[in-house]
């Protein structure tokens, strides 16, 4: 190539690479693991992960305080509560103490008769009134004299009583030394909500960061081995980052370092290893950048794959490199080799393209980096590379190991009866194999650790927040609407409760009910005389004192004219938290949830449901299954549409049948093999796998091609082999240092891709027809 | 909504008002107790010491509430009966039926009319545990236990004696003034609870079982 023609490529290349490296450098980075949960398909599946994401749900935190004898626990979980409640980062804290019930007993004192059901006509009848007074007489004789008789005066009708019975929890933690505890003693517990959302992973991280200084704080004289443990969703992402930034900063140092040392040993000169690195270089910047441009943000994970794209990169360069004889013209043994690299490049391509129509948004990033990275180091290999190598260089591998590989190849055909036995009994593993092949929960995309997710189940079960399966949904365009809703399906629950259907439910409508409702309440009292007069027919024949009532006459008459109760009454009290995550807004409107407890017959329950409008009755479980089932069939789709488009794709340019077929013969089975290794044990694979499953075509197929008899046929195949087996080594180097990452996606699709490729070429070798000399 | 008007239930949510408008902190160790003088041959470690040789006892008890809120006092009656070293059962007869049970850290409270019985752990509802100790504590002759609830003073003799306790957290004390037992060497004769707000009992042990 003329001068001037260099001069241009390279400013082209370097104009390029500083674009890119300047959008890389302004793009937004994010590790929002919600990137890898799906945009869901159905309204009421889209409740449910909006829930996840930024719910009430997604907003706890359950702190457990270990390591002490229990009333030093106590102190501590009193002093952590206290420092917690003014803090700006939490809405909500409490260790079950007295000092933040008191507050829901306050506001259910003043506002119980906007608030009581026992509100009716009825109630202030001459007959409703003296039922109140009997059963008043009968708790005086109990041993709860002390209090009933200092709530009588002011509320004979129980109505205080009343509302702690419906809202009472229906099985609180337990207690010792007045803050919640473990069934055994050895675990205080606290519960706090934070104001950022559980996703809101910096706002998380503010929130624990106070959390830990206050305990720090609260346990200034603490005996050594107390300790504080937190779980919940927010914490759990906080890790997850945490351990995604690590991994990736690792495990993208590791690779470089590996592979280096790898082109070094075999090159054994510097600066083929600069210029070996250099395409990947490129074509890294460049896919963030695209990323960058298409998303909006480039997430961690992303980066990631930066070890993988290492992996592909370096073969086009290790290709130029070992297939290039010092001192020959550099043209003729390169051009034998391009196209199978273009079609190997093209493969690629399209496997990695399927991720791009992914739901999981990170995916689609994963696919669109790589595709830009691949492209970008190809261009660069191909066009910029020449440019740059001085003339008469060349790489002169290590003696030695060129013939043993040839060695190797020409008598691995003699292990093609052992790959059959191998295939065909995968095969059959895969298909008899008990317990099926698929991991079908929504939680085996989740990041957390097993222990982690141990300890959040056991203070979830230690805090008695129950376990929730059924759920019914109401929607309305207002909140008023939504309440109101909420309280005509509480009566058909009631009904079905009655039936013995259900245990029991919770509403929003049972905390706040609608203004209707409140009216109607006020509605029902009497005018104070005619209440007074009613009242004291009633006491007579009781020994009561006279006068006795005159507070509870103020307070009902007040009520009357009082104004009604609304959301915002209910500030800084625990109620508001429970009503927080019964109704929420959603979009343009409002949606009330009523969770069931104890559902014996789902059937029952949806048939007294049934004339309602608007409302839903959601299986959780049920629905996270599915959920995630249809995941796995959009992601089994998409890789099988990818799989044949690769096929189409070697069909096209091979322009044979049979030739397609023996480079796609290998992948198919080391597909097999690598399932049946992956699930060996009773593992089972996830979607992940099943992307990773796709990658081994589309990465795969680039080793078997050099294989296929006419390709092979064009080459030197002793510097064939060696660059094969480089390449490769690198390959498997980038996707193996990923299995190690703790993120589900990137150690489910490292660990697939590494034994896949390594399999690819390992059976393209076996099956390859037999070398001509 | 929830669950019908069960009495059974009606309790519970009490107890947890209970809980919920007087706890007690319970943490700590008492601090050092000052007696009273006492005749030097006779004190509270040997009215102790001869109260806790009772393994078993039952009587009959009569109660009376003197409540403000009423112009004349409530009786009760029924059954007592207390088995070394934490069990202790009070069955009302008159005028509903009612038992209480308290075994260990454990309250049992059984209606039989409405069908149900409720359990409750003493430790959770603390003002209801220093009521409960100030008389089996006394049975038992329990004098660290009583100590940790309340001041305890001893007036009168080995024929005749008279026990004062006084609530020791000011919470319990808000509810509480105090409560008198007497009895007559290592038996209790009466039990006297006095409340802030003016209210009091008197419940009347008598002699010999039912």
């Amino acid at each position: 190539m003329k001068l001037r023609g260099r001069i241009v490529v390279l400013v082209v290349w370097a104009a390029a690479v500083a674009a890119c490296a300047w959008l890389a450098w302004h793009s937004r980075y994010t590790t929002d693991l919600s990137a890898f949960l799906p945009r869901s398909p159905s309204p009421s599946q889209r409740i449910l992960v909006e829930q996840l994401h930024q719910g009430v749900v997604s907003r706890l935190v359950l702190v457990g305080i270990e390591g002490a004898p229990a009333p030093v626990l106590a102190a501590i979980s009193d002093a952590l509560t206290q420092r917690l409640a003014g803090a700006p980062e939490f809405a909500y804290v409490s260790n079950g103490a007295q000092e933040r019930l008191t507050a829901d007993g306050e506001f259910l004192m003043k506002h119980r008769y906007l608030l009581s059901p026992g509100v009716t006509p009825e109630r202030f009848t001459l007959t409703g009134l003296r039922e109140a007074l009997e059963n008043d007489v009968e708790l005086l004789g109990s041993p709860l004299s002390t209090l009933v008789s200092r709530l009588l005066p002011a509320d004979p009708t129980g109505e205080l009583q009343r509302l702690l019975e419906l809202l009472e929890p229906e099985s609180g933690p337990q207690k010792r030394h007045g803050v919640w505890f473990n069934t055994d003693g050895t675990r205080a517990l606290v519960l706090a909500q934070t104001h950022a959302g559980g996703f809101d992973i910096d706002g998380q991280e503010r929130a624990l960061a106070r959390m830990r200084s206050a305990f720090d704080a609260a346990a200034e004289q603490r005996p050594t081995g107390v300790r504080l443990q937190a779980t919940g969703p927010g914490v759990f992402a906080v890790a997850a980052r945490a351990g995604i930034e690590q991994d990736v900063a690792r495990i993208s140092i590791l690779a470089v370092l590996i592979v280096s040392v790898v082109l070094l040993l075999l090159y054994r000169s510097p600066l083929a290893l600069i210029l070996t690195l250099l395409p990947v270089a490129s074509g890294a910047i460049a896919g963030v950048a695209a990323v960058g441009l298409a998303f909006g943000s480039v997430h961690g994970v992303t980066l990631g794959f930066g070890a993988t794209l290492l992996g592909e990169g370096v073969d086009y360069a290790i290709y130029l490199f070992t297939n290039r004889i010092p001192g020959s013209e550099p043209g003729r043994s390169l051009a034998r080799v391009w196209p199978t690299l273009t079609l190997g490049v093209l493969t690629s391509v399209v496997g990695f393209s399927a991720l791009m129509f992914s739901d999981f948004t990170g995916l689609a990033q994963l696919g669109l980096f790589s595709i830009v990275g691949l492209i970008a180091a190809y261009a660069v290999a191909r066009f910029v590379l020449p440019q740059l190598v001085p003339e008469h260089f060349g790489v002169r591998p290590t003696a030695g190991l060129g013939p043993a590989l040839t060695w190797a190849a020409d008598r691995a055909w003699l292990l093609r009866v052992p790959l059959l036995v191998l295939v065909v009994g995968s095969a059959l593993w895969l298909t008899l194999r008990s317990g099926g092949l698929w991991d079908d929960r929504l939680e085996s995309l989740s990041p957390v650790a097993e222990s982690d997710k141990r300890l959040d189940e056991a203070m979830r079960r230690d805090l008695g927040a129950p376990d929730v399966r059924y759920l019914v949904v109401a929607k309305a365009a207002t909140e008023q609407a939504a309440l109101e809703v909420a309280e005509s399906v509480g009566a058909m629950l009631e009904h079905a409760r009655q039936t013995g259907a259900l245990e029991g439910f919770d509403s929003p409508a049972t905390i706040l009910p609608s203004d209707a409702t409140q009216r109607t309440r006020q509605a029902a009292i009497p005018e104070t005389d005619i209440l007074r007069e009613t009242l004291d027919q009633a006491a007579d024949g009781f020994p009561f004192r006279k006068q006795l009532f005159e507070p509870f006459l103020q307070e009902v008459s007040a009520a009357r004219q009082a104004p009604l109760v609304s959301a915002g009454d209910l500030k800084g009290t625990g109620l508001a938290l429970r009503l927080e995550s019964l109704l929420v807004a959603h979009n343009d409107g409002w949606i009330a949830m009523l969770p069931l407890r104890g559902v014996r017959d789902p059937g029952l329950v949806a048939a007294a449901l049934h004339d309602a409008n608007g409302v839903e009755l959601l299986d959780l479980k049920g629905e996270a299954d599915a959920l995630y089932h249809s995941y796995r069939g959009q992601a089994l789709r998409f890789a099988l549409i990818g799989a044949g488009a690769i096929a189409l794709l070697l069909l096209a340019s091979l322009r044979s049948p049979r030739r397609a077929a023996e480079v796609l013969l290998p992948l198919v089975a080391a597909i097999l093999v690598t399932c049946t290794l992956l699930t060996m044990g009773g593992r089972q694979l996830g979607i992940f796998h099943l992307v990773g499953l796709l990658l081994v075509v589309g990465v795969g197929s680039n080793y078997t091609l050099f294989f296929e008899r006419e390709t092979f046929g064009r080459t030197d195949p002793q510097r064939m082999l060696l660059s094969l087996a480089l390449c490769n080594a690198c390959t498997v180097i980038g996707f193996g240092l990923l299995s190690l990452a703790r993120a589900p996606v990137l150690s489910a699709i490292g660990t697939t891709v590494a034994l896949g490729a390594f399999l690819s070429l390992l059976f393209g070798a076996i099956l390859a027809a037999r070398m001509r000399p | 909504m929830i669950s019908g008007t069960s009495r059974a239930r009606r309790t519970n949510s009490l107890l947890w008002l209970l809980a919920v408008l007087v706890p007690v902190a319970l943490a700590g160790e008492p601090e050092s107790i000052q007696r009273q003088s006492v005749p030097e041959l006779w004190g509270l470690e040997q009215l102790m010491v001869e109260l806790g040789r009772l393994q078993h006892s039952q009587a009959r008890f009569i109660e009376r509430k003197y409540l403000k809120v009423l112009k004349s006092p409530l009786e009760l009656s029924g059954t007592l009966e207390y088995d070394a070293p934490s069990r202790l059962v009070k069955r009302t007869l008159e005028p509903k039926p009612e038992t209480l049970t308290v075994e260990e850290d454990r309250l049992v409270i059984e209606s039989p009319a409405r069908g149900r019985s409720r359990t409750l752990r003493l430790a959770e509802y603390p003002v209801l545990w220093a009521f409960v100790e100030s008389f089996r504590s006394t049975l038992k002759g329990d004098l660290a236990a009583l100590e940790r609830f309340y001041q305890v003073a001893l007036e009168g003799g080995p024929q005749r004696w008279q026990l004062s306790l006084t609530p020791r957290d000011p919470k319990l004390s808000a509810l509480i003034e105090s409560i008198r037992i007497d009895g007559s060497k290592g038996r209790i004769t009466r039990i006297e609870v006095r409340e802030t707000q003016g209210d009091r009992s008197v419940m009347t042990v008598l002699e010999g079982a039912p």
